[in-house]
């Protein structure tokens, strides 16, 4: 029996889960889109070792190795690290095919296949501070990889990574090492400061690691404290180091075998060069490669926007070339021939990029590139040149332009442009779905509607002109089409641009307002995932957080679109606020108000002033209240709701959560304190209800045809807190649901043996919760509904002041077989569809889990009335199935936020996934129940149409000669 | 009720920590039992392979990850599908392959403080459950991943076996043919038609003349078993008449 019964059971579950909507294979790529980002650009390296390579290597400040095809900027391969310092990348070589990381602050070695992207070797080296890697190699050809780290040399073959030695380095606690060297000749030099008294240079033996000799080099004055970018080895291992202080070169030859030397120093004023005041001048020279020496010639940075290229002839010190103003410089080896290209400003908006001789100095003819820089972009950071030589063997370039802004910008001469990648999109921080505006006719109709009505006669002369509006613009319309259709497909361009924006007739078509950490900000074309606009603020502070609010919709039509973004350095408080227009991005003419005082708390109320602007208040740190817009009506309507008016503030270090009212002089007083003492716990979260969302139906419908009503509490805040004590058997994650006007507290829960991360959901009656169980180490599932019972108390508003009875609390657990990343709950216009809980899991897929399997009233025991109810039975168990990834095989890494929103259709609802990577698609939680399917079969439906209609006549026709063969008979 | 339904469960949970506690003394001993090679302080590998029977590694190892308790510790995978993840303390893990296109089992590795190593099934349900898996891992694809439903395609047959198509196909046939198999402009025939309708209605145990030539007809066409059984015990008897 009881196998009859689980297998019962089973078959429900299936049947369940077969109704549940998931992708169709022809739905790929319909209203769906991926866009695969890396993050800001660490280090670059052209693919060289084939003479017609594609590939353009970066790893990136996300942890991320990727390759590029240099022609689309596509990514042939990437490859995400682990996140966080672990996998922090600390040098990138590149020897042939092959790729070598070093990864963790100089923890693992890893060795990449580029053409494949598959991983050839990884070795864990030993602990200590990474300083630098670099090839080393003999006769000119590359076997080795040298990693130096704080007390340590390593020499490894790149074949297999297996260490060929490993040596200890001389005196290491006070001579500060910092960059090692191998020109070439069989042995690997490591160079180290005694800041305030030496340099000391050791030189290995690549054969056994021997030391061969040690020198210390006395320098005179305490300048030198980076090696890296004071010093520079030259031609045949010259070392030569810059002063800014005497101001001078100095000079070593690290063959020479003396022990201790003093340096040779050439005053920069004997060459006629002059250090630009306050500057520490940079030392910049070029290996081609690294089983030679490296070149004679090199870089002398003197200022900001001052290069000199410099050559050592037989010990003399020679200028090529003076740059300036020179915004940066590079060098490039193609072939034989060593290039330095040099980027200068032009004009205000552009940049050029010469090429000129590395030996001579001199320019080379038509090499002239020109970069036009975006005026709402960052200016040029890094240029990494890919050269190549003509037919004629002369030297054309491809130049790869990063920018402040993290734009990758990839440019063809003379200035083409072949592909911009916008790698700030890899941090996105928060977004916002605007709908777009009317077109000039929607508007039109849309007015008729507001304006105030002045007489019958104009009334019927409005209906009736915007009728013939209507009209003209599907004629227009059917022109349009008719007369594309004549031409080739290839020549219709359906491009959106900012102009012809509108919105569709089901609002499926937003703009998505993105936030970036770099402080970029991007108008996205939900359809298509075009950048329409992008802003670059750059006064923005590298810890800031972020906050976007839509002021006022696109709904007011003369009005245009405001959203506010709040900036808030997070060490200071201190808060600015940046004003623009969601559909063009450029900043709004409204001043927002100087905000001398850090800002604790940001409300935004559903109070409009005269031009339809939702009012924003700031709470700053003495609890003093400023509102943005602050017009005399807005203060007027303050006055009136000051006593409606309520608000919390957080304090997790404190442990405390205060709710304050409004009073009529924009002050404020606390009318509640809960603490939380922070020796036990932590408050990690605290999740109100999105403000947007609509509650269809106010209770359930039981079995027995009674209804159990919703606990809708607009007020109600989940607070999430985890216990200080992070041993696995005392750890606890609590949850507290308190009301955020009165601060009564209504349900407190403890999950014991239980850690974080929690990821909380906090919706209509619901809160659903996610934690690690360190006792049977699984990750956990925890619904908590509420409901006020089988009566309503007050059914036509809901007060948190006049809500006598408790509500019944339901609760119930799952265990669910997989880590997740985030959680978000879909979202439509007005709630009647089904919810499903989206989840990003660190595999890369979007689970969209419907709601129903996690009800607290999921019966253990089936009975008639649970079955009447549509419950499914209790299992222990969610299930993960890859028919319910909205995103299929396009994974996203590193999800981070899932933002959901409302469409025009109650069943659809729009999703954009953001991590490293940015997904947008819609989703169907019941299913489109009030649009066609767009598999519906237009041919079935019309073929049996004209059948019938043609059978009919035929019958008819038929029946007549029969009735008159009848009639003659 | 409730009791008596946790005491077997009870019991299975004792027999289960008691093999967990044989497999433990087991591990010591056991020839299966692989001790870490590279131990790093307390810090030790997992190894193991990763397989997708036909298809050729270079095909899929780029896109392929391996993940340890989420992103708690993240190793890629060779050119050949092994892999190592390096610098993981003793604890117990779920290791996992994941890639964009097939599908991996998940493998529980448990590591002792002294670097043992043991692999076993996945259970989240009964967590000391031990299923042991060979160590180094060997996980082997079963089959690429389905993301997509199969649309509801739309056939002759499926709509000719709609069951409302049925109910008006065969009336139509009913009355288009009838006309045609009965000769009603035979005098005998009419006749004996009209006898057996004055018989046939008065008495409600018998069928229907519609009801009959509808038996009679999907009968002879052979649709349904039902029809042609009851075909033959009716015919007869219409034919005595």
């Amino acid at each position: 029996a009881a196998m009859a019964k689980l297998i019962l059971l089973w078959l429900k579950c299936i049947l369940l889960y077969n109704t549940v909507e998931a992708v169709f294979e022809d739905q790929v790529g319909k209203f769906d889109w991926r866009q695969q980002y890396v993050g800001k650009v660490r280090f670059s390296h052209f693919d060289t070792h084939v003479q017609s390579s594609k590939k353009v290597l970066v790893a990136t400040e996300k942890n991320v190795f990727a390759a590029f095809n240099t022609r689309t900027g596509e990514l042939f391969w990437r490859h995400v690290l682990k996140s966080g310092l672990e996998g922090n990348i600390d040098a990138l070589l590149q020897h042939g095919q092959d790729a070598i990381l070093v990864v963790g602050n100089g923890r693992l070695l890893r060795s990449w296949d580029v053409s494949v992207g598959g991983l050839n070797w990884e070795i864990v080296l030993d602990s200590g501070s990474f300083q630098k890697a670099c090839l080393v190699g003999q006769q000119g050809t590359v076997k080795h990889v040298a990693v130096l780290k704080k007390n340590v040399i390593s020499l490894h073959y790149l074949s297999n990574g297996h260490q060929k030695w490993i040596e200890n380095l001389p005196e290491s606690e006070t001579v500060d090492y910092q960059t090692v060297y191998s020109g070439g000749n069989g042995e690997v030099y490591v160079l180290g400061v005694v800041p305030h008294s030496h340099i000391a240079i050791i030189t290995y033996s690549i054969e056994d690691g021997e030391i061969i000799k040690q020198v210390i080099l006395f320098v005179s004055t305490p300048w030198l404290s980076n090696i890296e970018s004071s010093c520079a080895v030259v031609g045949q291992g010259m070392l030569l180091c810059v002063d800014s202080v005497t101001p001078s070169l100095y000079m070593h030859d690290l063959h020479l075998n003396i022990h201790n030397h003093q340096m040779t120093q050439i005053p920069l004023q004997s060459l006629g060069l002059e250090v630009a005041p306050g500057f520490q001048p940079v030392l910049a020279s070029h290996q081609p490669n690294s089983g030679h020496q490296p070149l004679s010639e090199f870089f002398l940075q003197l200022g900001p926007d001052n290069y000199v290229l410099l050559q050592l002839n037989n010990g003399q010190i020679v200028t090529l070339r003076d740059f300036k103003p020179a915004l940066l410089v590079s060098f490039a080896t193609t072939g034989e021939k060593t290039v330095a290209a040099v980027m200068s400003p032009k004009n205000k908006t552009a940049c050029s990029i010469n090429l000129f001789s590395a030996e001579t100095g001199r320019r080379l003819l038509d090499t002239t590139l020109i970069f036009i820089m975006d005026p709402n972009g960052g200016k040029p950071e890094k240029i990494y040149i890919q050269p190549f030589l003509k037919k004629d063997d002369s030297v054309g370039y491809r130049a790869m332009v990063q920018t402040e802004d993290h734009t990758l910008t990839f440019i063809q001469q003379p200035g083409r442009v072949m592909w911009t990648r916008e790698e700030a999109l890899s941090d996105v921080v928060t977004m916002e779905m605007v709908d777009l505006p009317l077109t000039g006719t929607q508007a039109e109709l849309e007015g008729e509607f507001g304006k105030k009505a002045d007489g019958l006669m104009s009334m019927v002369l409005k209906r009736l002109s915007s009728q013939l509006i209507l009209l003209q613009a599907w004629i227009a319309h059917l022109w349009k089409l008719f007369y594309d259709a004549r031409k080739p497909r290839s020549q219709v361009k359906n491009e959106v641009t900012i102009e012809n924006l509108s919105r569709d007739e089901f609002n499926l078509q937003k703009m998505m307002v993105m936030v970036t950490a770099s402080g970029k900000l991007f108008g996205i074309d939900s359809k298509t995932g075009s950048i329409l606009w992008r802003h670059y603020l750059d006064n923005v502070p590298s810890n800031a957080v972020f906050k976007l609010m839509v002021q006022r919709t696109t709904a007011h039509f003369p009005h245009p679109p405001q959203c506010t973004l709040l900036i808030k350095d997070k060490d200071t408080g201190l808060t600015t606020l940046h004003v623009f227009n969601p559909i063009f991005g450029k900043k709004s003419q409204v001043t927002p108000p100087a905000l001398p005082r850090p800002v604790l708390q940001s409300l935004m109320l559903p109070l409009m002033d005269q031009d339809y602007a939702k009012v924003l208040l700031l709470v700053d740190d003495q609890y003093k209240v400023s509102a943005f817009p602050s017009t005399k009506n807005v203060l007027q309507q303050l006055q009136e709701m000051a006593s409606s008016i309520f608000f919390y503030l957080v304090d997790s270090s404190q442990g405390t959560l205060s709710g304050y009212r409004l009073r009529t002089d924009l002050s404020t007083e606390q009318i509640w304190e809960v603490v939380i003492p922070t020796e036990i716990q932590r408050i990690v979260s605290v999740k109100g209800k999105r403000p947007n969302e609509h509650v269809h139906s106010q209770g359930r419908v039981m079995g027995d045809r009674s209804v159990l009503y919703k606990y809708l509490n607009p007020n109600l805040l989940a607070v999430v807190t985890e216990s200080t004590d992070t041993h696995q058997e005392r750890s606890f994650v609590g949850i507290i649901l308190i009301d955020g006007v009165t601060g009564r507290i209504i349900h407190e829960a403890v999950q014991r043996k239980t850690r974080g991360p929690v990821h909380v959901v906090h919706s209509e009656n619901w809160v659903v919760y996610e934690y690690w169980s360190t006792k049977s180490r699984r990750n956990e599932f925890s619904v908590i509904e509420l409901y006020e019972g089988m009566e309503l108390y007050n059914s036509t508003v809901f007060s948190s002041l006049d809500r006598p009875h408790a509500p019944q609390v339901l609760q119930q657990s799952y265990i669910f077989p997989s880590a997740i990343s985030t959680m978000e709950a879909t979202l439509t216009e007005k709630g009647i569809t089904s919810r499903h809980l989206l989840i990003g899991l660190p595999s890369g897929g979007i689970l969209s889990l419907p709601k129903m399997f996690l009800d607290p009233r999921r019966p253990e025991i089936v009975s008639e009335q649970s079955r009447e109810e549509n419950l499914i039975p209790y299992a222990p168990e969610l299930m993960i199935r890859t028919e319910w990834f909205i995103n299929y095989n396009q994974t996203i890494s590193r999800v981070r936020g899932i933002y959901t929103s409302p469409s025009g259709l109650e069943s659809t609802c729009l999703v954009v996934a953001y991590g490293l990577d940015i997904y947008q698609t819609r989703v169907y939680p019941s299913k489109q129940f009030d649009v066609l399917k767009d598999d519906y079969d237009y041919m079935l439906i019309s073929s049996v149409l004209l059948a019938l209609f043609f059978a009919t006549m035929i019958s008819k026709r038929l029946a007549e000669v029969k009735l008159l063969n009848r009639a003659w008979r | 009720m409730w009791h008596m339904e946790r005491i077997p469960q009870l019991l299975a949970f004792v027999q289960a920590a008691l093999v967990v506690a044989w497999c433990f003394t087991d591990l010591e001993a056991g020839p299966g039992t692989a001790v870490s090679t590279q131990a790093n302080g307390d810090r030790f590998k997992i190894e193991g392979r990763a397989i997708v029977p036909g298809v050729k590694t270079q095909d899929w190892v780029s896109a392929a990850r391996v993940l340890i308790d989420g992103e708690e510790h993240v190793g890629f995978l060779r050119t050949d599908g092994s892999f190592a993840v390096n610098d993981v303390p003793s604890g117990s893990y779920v290791v996992e392959v994941v890639t964009p296109t097939y599908r991996f089992e998940p493998v529980r590795v448990d590591i002792t403080s002294k670097g043992k190593m043991r692999a076993r099934l996945v259970n989240y349900i009964k967590t000391s459950e031990v299923i042991r898996q060979p160590y180094p891992l060997q996980i082997r694809s079963n089959g690429p991943h389905s993301y997509f439903m199969k649309r509801e395609t739309w056939g002759w047959t499926d709509f000719l076996m709609n069951p409302m198509v049925m109910m008006m196909v065969l009336p139509l046939l009913i009355i288009v043919l009838l006309p045609k198999v009965v000769n009603t402009n035979d005098p005998e025939m009419r006749k004996e038609m009209e006898q057996s309708m004055n018989m046939l209605n008065p008495n409600p145990e018998l069928p229907d003349v519609s009801e009959l030539m509808t038996k009679l007809f999907s009968g002879s066409k052979g649709s349904s078993k039902a029809g042609s059984s009851s075909s033959k015990g009716t015919r007869p008897a219409a034919k005595r008449r």
